[in-house]
C-alpha cells in the first residue's frame, strides 16, 4: 500500500526548518508519495485519500493566506479528523484551525477555520523562546523540543492537548497543556523539527500510519543519540530558566 | 493584515539643546573620554549614559547635512565601512560607527562623538550601521536622508523570527521622506517602505550559470505578492536572492538602477552600470556577497549625485575586510578558516557552498554550535534545518569531523542531508579533530567555527593543523 503525505502550501509554510519533518518521514517510509500542494491549488485531501496532512510554520501573512485556503474545506477537515486521518500541524500552523487570531500590532482580528475552540493572540514585540519537555500518551519517553513564537494559544480546557509538559510552558505560560490532539490530529507549537528531535514520537506516528508494519526509523543511531543527549540535558534542572515555568 | 503604520514624517529640525540635552551630551563625552583613556574604543556606553539623562537626545542632537543608515541581515558592517571609506576618499568628513555598536545606544554614541562640546556638528555625512530590529527605536527620531538595505534573509530564529517580520519593522519605522537604496534581487528588501518613498535599486547581473529553480532550505519569497501564484525564477542565486516574474500577472522584480556585471575572466574586470552609463571596475573581493555590497555602495553614491566615472574610481580603491576567511598553505595542503555563524542558516549555507566550490580532496572540521545561547537564554537548534547541509554531501569531501556539545544533532542533520554516515566522525571535543584528521590524503582542510569559539576552537585547531603539517614536512 502506498501512503500519501500531503504537504500544504510549502512555498509559504516552510519556516524554521520544520519541513524536514516530512523529509524525515519520507526517509522512514520510502514507498510513500509526498504531494506538495501549492497555495493556488485545491488540496488533495478535499477529494482524494490522503494518509497524513502536514502544515508547517507560517509568517503572519502566511497564516491569513492559509486560513483563506482552508476555510472553504472546514467540513471536510472536520470529517477527516473524525474518521482518523492523520494530521501534523507544527508551530503556528495549528493556530489557523482555531476560532480566531488577534494581532494588535499588525492590526487584524480574523476568524480561523474554526475546527477547534481555542483562540490565538499574536504579540509582535513579545517573542517567546523556551524549551519544552512533556509526556505524550503514545510514547513512554518524554517529548522534547523548542518554542520560538510571537503567539500564545488560549487555554481552552475543553480542547484535548497533544502533551502535558513536565517542564516548559504549554499553550501559554499558565498551562501545562501543549498543542492539540483529536483522534489522529496532532498540532504542536514545538519546532525543532519535532519528528527528528523525537525518534520515539516518529515511531509512534509510523506505527499509527502503518499498523501492520514494524516501524523502521531512518538514521536511527544518529536520531536516538541526539535525543538521548538532549534528554539528559533537559532533565538537568539547572538548564531551565524561570521564564520556562508555568505560572498560576 | 493592514499595511505597516508609517510614522509621522520625521523632518529634522536643527539642534535645539536645552540644558538637560547639553548635560546629556557632556556626560556622554566625558564617558567616551574616560573609556578611550582605558583603551576601550567604540563602545555604546556614552550613548547609553546620555540617553539615561535625556531620552530624546537622538531627536535633537546636531547631525550632518546627510545621514545615511545601512541595515540588512548580511553585509551591513562591510557596506557601512566601504561607504564611509568611499565618502572619505571623496573628501567628506564622515561620522560612522565602524568600531561601535549598531544599536540605538551605539548610534547615539557615534553622533555624540561627531559634535563639539557645544553640540555643533563636525562632519559632513554620517554613515550609520543599524541593527534591523532597532529601527523603531532609531529611525523615527533620526529621520535619515537615506536608508540602505543590503538584504533581508533568515537570521536567528529567536531574535529575528523571519525576514517578513524584519521588513514589517523597517517599513513601520521608515519615513516617507527617506530615500531607500534597496536590493532589487531580494524581493523582501525591494518591498520596503511605501509608495511615497523614493527607491533606488541595485543588483548583480546573472553569470548564466545560475539555476532557474531554487534548491535551498530557506526560500522566503516564492509567491507573487499580488496574486499568490508561485513565481518563476529568471535566475536563482541563493535563498530568495535572484530575479522573478509572475506567470499569472505582470509582477516582476524591480529593474536595478545600478548593476554590476559578472566578471570578465580575461581582464578581471566587471562592468558597473549606473542608469545608462557603464564604467569598468576591479574588485578586491570577488565573493557574490561582496559584489552586492559594492553595488549598494555605488547605488548610494549615485543617490548622492556622485558622477558614475568617479564612483567607478572610488569603488576600485575599496578594500573589503576578509576576516571571515583566512587561508595558508603548509607543505602543499591548504588550511582554510571560515567563520561560520551558527544560528544563521543563510550564513552557514554560504560557507558550505564555498567549501564545495574549492577544487581538490577536502576534509571539514565542523564546530559551529552557537552554545553561548544556552547561557543567556535558550539554545534552539532548529536553525540547522534552515541551512543547506546538502552541500557537504559532495563526494570531494572525504570526511567531516564534528566536534562539540551538539555533535549528535549535527551528525543527524548531515546524515539527513545525504552525507554518507561513514564520512561523519564524531569527536567530543571541538578541537580534538585537528589531531585525528588524515592530513596525508587531503588537499584542503576546512576549519569551520562560529563567533564565540573563534579563539578557543578556531585558533587552536588552526595551530594544531599547522604544527602537524610542518612536522610531516620537516
Amino acid at each position: 500500500m502506498t501512503l500519501t503525505i500531503e504537504m500544504l502550501f510549502p512555498e509559504i509554510a516552510n519556516l524554521h526548518g520544520d519541513n524536514a519533518n516530512i523529509e524525515y518521514l519520507a526517509r522512514c517510509l520510502p514507498d510513500a508519495r509526498v504531494v506538495r500542494t501549492g497555495l493556488n491549488e485545491t488540496p488533495a485531501f478535499v477529494s482524494g485519500i490522503v494518509d497524513l496532512v502536514y502544515l508547517g510554520p507560517l509568517t503572519e501573512s502566511g497564516q491569513i493566506r492559509a486560513i483563506a485556503r482552508l476555510a472553504p474545506h472546514k467540513s471536510r477537515i472536520d470529517e477527516l479528523i473524525r474518521t482518523g486521518t492523520h494530521f501534523l500541524f507544527t508551530h503556528n500552523a495549528m493556530e489557523c484551525l482555531g476560532s480566531r487570531i488577534v494581532n494588535a500590532e499588525m492590526k487584524y482580528d480574523i476568524p480561523g477555520v474554526g475546527i477547534f475552540d481555542f483562540s490565538t493572540e499574536v504579540r509582535m514585540f513579545e517573542r517567546y523562546t523556551g524549551k519544552v519537555m512533556g509526556s505524550f500518551e503514545g510514547t513512554s519517553q518524554p517529548v522534547v523540543g523548542y518554542k520560538s513564537q510571537f503567539s500564545m494559544v488560549s487555554s481552552s480546557p475543553e480542547t484535548p492537548g497533544f502533551m502535558e509538559t513536565t517542564r516548559g510552558i504549554g499553550r501559554n505560560p499558565t498551562t501545562h497543556v501543549e498543542g492539540v490532539r483529536r483522534e489522529n490530529f496532532v498540532g504542536t507549537s514545538l519546532i525543532g523539527p519535532v519528528l527528528l528531535m523525537n525518534p520515539h514520537l516518529t515511531e509512534w506516528l509510523l506505527s499509527s500510519l502503518v499498523p501492520s508494519r514494524k516501524p523502521q526509523l531512518a538514521l536511527s543511531d544518529f536520531a536516538v543519540a541526539a535525543y538521548d543527549a538532549r534528554l539528559r540535558e533537559f532533565q538537568d534542572t539547572k538548564t531551565w530558566s524561570s521564564f520556562e515555568r508555568v505560572s498560576g | 493584515m493592514t499595511e505597516p503604520t508609517v510614522p509621522t514624517p520625521g523632518k529634522r529640525h536643527g539642534p535645539r539643546y536645552g540644558l538637560r540635552a547639553l548635560a546629556a551630551l557632556w556626560l556622554g563625552k566625558c564617558a567616551a573620554t574616560m573609556l578611550r583613556f582605558l583603551g576601550r574604543e567604540g563602545t555604546h556606553v556614552p550613548g547609553r549614559i546620555a540617553l539615561r539623562v535625556y531620552p530624546n537626545l537622538l531627536g535633537v542632537i546636531a547631525r550632518p547635512d546627510t545621514v545615511i543608515v545601512v541595515t540588512g541581515t548580511n553585509g551591513k558592517t562591510t557596506t557601512t565601512n566601504l561607504l564611509a571609506d568611499a565618502l572619505h576618499t571623496l573628501g567628506k568628513r564622515v561620522s560612522t560607527n565602524r568600531a561601535g555598536s549598531n544599536l540605538r545606544d551605539g548610534i547615539v554614541a557615534t553622533l555624540i562623538n561627531g559634535v563639539t562640546m557645544w553640540g555643533r556638528c563636525r562632519s559632513d555625512v554620517a554613515v550609520l550601521e543599524m541593527d534591523e530590529r532597532s529601527a523603531l527605536r532609531v529611525l523615527p527620531q533620526l529621520a535619515p536622508d537615506i536608508v540602505v538595505c543590503t538584504n533581508l534573509t533568515r537570521d536567528s530564529i529567536k531574535r529575528n523570527a523571519h525576514p517578513e517580520y524584519i521588513a514589517w519593522i523597517l517599513s513601520s519605522a521608515i519615513s516617507p521622506e527617506t530615500t531607500l537604496v534597496l536590493n532589487s534581487d531580494d524581493l523582501i528588501t525591494a518591498s520596503l517602505g511605501s509608495d511615497a518613498n523614493a527607491r533606488h535599486f541595485f543588483g548583480v547581473d546573472p553569470t548564466g550559470n545560475e539555476s532557474r529553480e531554487p534548491s535551498g532550505s530557506a526560500v522566503d519569497a516564492a509567491i507573487c505578492p499580488r496574486c499568490d501564484e508561485r513565481l518563476n525564477w529568471v535566475f536563482w542565486r541563493f535563498n530568495h536572492i535572484g530575479r522573478v516574474r509572475c506567470p499569472a500577472c505582470d509582477f516582476r522584480s524591480p529593474v536595478a538602477d545600478v548593476r554590476v556585471s559578472p566578471i570578465d575572466r580575461a581582464s578581471g574586470l566587471r562592468s558597473l552600470t549606473i542608469n545608462s552609463e557603464t564604467v569598468d571596475i576591479r574588485l578586491a573581493n570577488e565573493s557574490v556577497v561582496n559584489v552586492y555590497n559594492v553595488a549598494a555602495v555605488a547605488a548610494t553614491l549615485d543617490v548622492l549625485n556622485v558622477a558614475p566615472q568617479t564612483i567607478g574610481l572610488v569603488v576600485d580603491s575599496l578594500t573589503p575586510p576578509t576576516s571571515r576567511f583566512a587561508e595558508e598553505a603548509v607543505g602543499g595542503v591548504r588550511l582554510v578558516r571560515l567563520l561560520t555563524k551558527g544560528l544563521v542558516g543563510v550564513a552557514v549555507s554560504r560557507a558550505f557552498e564555498q567549501i564545495v566550490s574549492v577544487p581538490g580532496r577536502k576534509i571539514v572540521l565542523l564546530a559551529i554550535d552557537e552554545t553561548t545561547d544556552r547561557f543567556d537564554g535558550v539554545e534552539n537548534t532548529a536553525w540547522t534545518y534552515d541551512a543547506d547541509y546538502e552541500y557537504l554531501a559532495d563526494p570531494s569531501i572525504s570526511a567531516i569531523y564534528v566536534g562539540g556539545i551538539r555533535r549528535h544533532d549535527q551528525a543527524l542533520r548531515l546524515a539527513l542531508a545525504g552525507v554518507d554516515s561513514n564520512r561523519i566522525v564524531l569527536v567530543e571535543s571541538e578541537t580534538r579533530g585537528a589531531d585525528l584528521v588524515p592530513l596525508g590524503e587531503v588537499d584542503v582542510v576546512f576549519n569551520l567555527h562560529s563567533n564565540h569559539n573563534a579563539g578557543p576552537t578556531g585558533d587552536a585547531v588552526h595551530r594544531k593543523l599547522r604544527q602537524r603539517l610542518m612536522e610531516m614536512n620537516s
